[in-house]
């Protein structure tokens, strides 16, 4: 029997009984669809979660002094230079970016227009100067250097504060929706060495302004992001720490080569700064474990499914006795009648697992249509908490498939073992 | 055309042996249309599904077309039967949600070498028109008179152009008219050199034999010439 002959003769068979076909596939379209579903739901909200709400590049470490070590004592554990020399020097790193703290306090008080509203406003304001190569590819405006006294102070916002300010903070207070392009540009005052709620450092205060020149993952999130070298004069010029770093941030060349490179520098009395990665590491860990449990409930109702058209096509080869022997008679093998019995299992199964995951894409776009129109905005608010990756799609196929011929295994097996002459007799 | 030596074929019943078929003889040559009689329960359907390698658990020993079953594998008698033989039942044995077209059509499904779908239909076309049925190709076996359905039942046999028809009551279950017309049928189809082997409990399909068997106590024994 070709593979022709089978297909042709399997749509046949399932011709004349549309109904039970139709039945079986809703069982298995049911299993496949929720799997699908609920597997979509949980990479998109893990997609939101890793690229959205906690930005990590793989490869990057964040290096910090320790809080107390007796490498410090012995005179390791402090950011200094020689340090970043000795970091720099690790064969893992490809590259360091040092960041140093504006040490004193800053605040910025702004009145006037703001993008078409009026906004007063006035602020406590950190900053942190990073080594200009970490945010580079995030400038849109001009050089992202030390601009020298008195010329506006090149900030990097950093992108989760924009999703904050547009989701939380504007539409309370009824200020504009800001995109990152209207974003760039703007300049605003800045006083560092002043506080509205703290004492300023004994130094003097600068008054200066702020100009965003762009917007970055890698931006501090409630501050700014400024060059290292305008931190240190700020810090020097207010009598601050201008030498120690606040922080070191590692490229790995690659990020397999991320656990050793965390062992070594843990071993040069340095720790590391992994609150937000183990963060992100839990609450993708919380979503992967809900999404599997839902997953594993998705498989159950396919073995169900399986079960099911077991007991059709069970009842299905006995109510076909006579044919199976009429088809021996002209011709047919036992391997013949097996196949013939889990092809037509294989067509259900896979119309199902078809229908179950177009099923779960549409389900899916509706929650996404009553997302947009039900939901009010939030910080991190994806356009869709569904992630459909053509593996999931085709997985969900040859799941309903896979469930269908398990099921028919044992049928299409007593299918074929049914004695044709006892058969034809009745 | 058809060879059986020394069949013994016996069930079980409870703990007793019933020998239904002992130690039987049998040759039919090319061309011949041999009926083999005697009462219902004798083992004539026994003996014709053994001939058509439907049934392998017996002893001794069985050719058709020079081809011997006995320890054939399943697939090989799949395709003996698919390539020589034809068979024909008293209860028709259609598919009952396939139309006559389809049921012609049956048998190609599980030729090794299949037709292309447009020549098979075209084949099964001719073989309906062979046994005048050509008009009622889409119809389903229910709105088909007795008669019909046994001429779209060996229509499905002559579809692998066999060599062999097999028949099993054939006019069983039909009134004596319609018997008469498939009789003439076989009758004609021999005529055009099929071999036809019958089994009956029937005088008006025997007496059509050129060769009549008697099966009794196992073993078959000529019968002397029709009147």
């Amino acid at each position: 029997m070709t593979p022709g002959s089978l297909a042709r003769l399997a749509a046949l068979s399932l011709k004349r009984d549309r109904r039970g076909a139709a039945f079986s596939a809703f069982g298995v379209g049911i299993g496949v669809g929720a799997l699908v579903f609920f597997v979509a739901l949980g990479a998109g909200v893990g997609r939101v979660v890793r690229d959205k709400v906690f930005p990590s590049d793989a490869s990057l470490i964040d290096v910090v002094p320790p809080t107390l070590s007796l490498g410090s004592i012995l005179g390791g554990g402090k950011l200094d230079q020689s340090t970043v020399d000795r970091l720099s020097g690790l064969p893992e790193v490809a590259a360091v970016y040092r960041r140093m703290q504006v040490r004193v306090p800053a605040v910025s008080h702004y009145e006037g227009d703001f993008f078409g509203s009026h906004l007063r406003m006035g602020v406590e304001v950190l900053a942190v100067g990073v080594d200009p190569g970490l945010v580079q590819g995030d400038v849109q405006l001009g050089d992202f250097t030390d601009p020298g006294p008195g010329k506006p102070v090149p900030a990097v916002m950093a992108s989760r504060l924009l999703e904050i300010y547009n989701k939380s903070f504007a539409p309370a207070r009824r200020l504009p929706q800001l995109s990152r392009s209207m974003l760039v540009g703007f300049v605003f005052p800045v006083d560092f060495n002043r506080s509205y709620v703290a004492q300023a450092a004994p130094g003097p205060s600068t008054s200066t302004q702020a100009q965003v020149v762009g917007v970055s993952d890698r931006g501090l999130l409630a501050g700014l992001t400024i060059p290292l070298e305008t931190a240190r004069r700020i810090n020097r010029t207010s009598g601050a720490d201008a030498e120690t770093y606040t922080g070191v941030t590692l490229q790995a060349k690659d990020p397999s080569q991320v656990p050793g490179l965390i062992d070594t520098v843990k071993q040069m009395g340095l720790q590391i700064d992994d609150q937000e990665r183990r963060l992100s590491e839990s609450t993708g860990a919380a979503v992967a474990v809900t999404t599997s449990a839902l997953a594993l409930l998705s498989i159950l109702i396919c073995a169900l499914a399986a079960v099911n058209i077991a007991h059709a096509l069970f009842a299905s080869v006995r109510a076909r006795s006579r044919e199976i022997g009429i088809m021996r008679a002209v011709g047919a093998s036992r391997a013949d009648v097996q196949r013939l019995v889990l092809a037509e299992a294989a067509a259900v199964g896979a119309l199902g697992g078809l229908a179950g995951t177009l099923g779960a894409f549409g389900l899916a776009a509706a929650v996404d249509a009553l997302a947009v129109a039900y939901l009010p905005p939030f910080p991190f608010k994806p356009d869709t908490f569904f992630h459909f990756s053509p593996a999931l799609l085709a997985g969900g196929v040859l799941l309903g498939l896979l469930a269908a011929l398990a099921g028919a295994f044992l049928p299409s097996r007593h299918a074929a073992g049914m004695d044709p002459a006892r058969a034809l007799a009745g | 055309m058809i060879e059986a030596k020394a069949i013994v074929k016996s069930y079980r019943d409870g703990d007793a042996e019933v020998r239904v078929l002992d130690g039987l003889d049998l040759q039919v040559a090319e061309k011949e249309l041999v009926a083999v009689v005697g009462p219902s329960g004798s083992g004539k359907s026994t003996l014709l599904h053994l001939l058509g390698g439907l049934d392998v658990h017996y002893r001794g020993e069985i050719s058709v077309n020079g081809s011997r079953l006995t320890g054939l594998s399943d697939r090989a008698l799949a395709g003996l039967r698919g390539a020589h033989l034809g068979f024909v039942f008293q209860s028709f044995h259609l598919v009952p949600a396939l139309s006559a077209l389809e049921n012609v059509l049956l048998p190609s499904f599980f030729a090794p070498r299949p037709l292309a779908p447009a020549e098979a239909r075209k084949r099964a076309e001719e073989v309906l028109a062979r046994v005048g049925l050509e008009s009622k190709r889409e119809r389903a076996p229910a709105q088909l008179s007795g008669g019909e359905r046994q001429r779209v039942a060996i229509a499905r046999a002559l579809f692998g152009r066999p060599r062999v028809l097999l028949c099993d009551e054939p006019t069983g279950n039909l009134d004596a008219r319609t018997g008469g017309e498939i009789i003439q049928l076989f009758q004609a189809l021999n005529r055009d050199g099929l071999t036809v082997l019958v089994v009956t409990h029937e005088d008006r399909m025997s007496s059509a034999a050129t060769r009549v068997l008697r099966l009794r106590e196992g073993k078959l024994f000529p019968e002397g010439p029709p009147p």
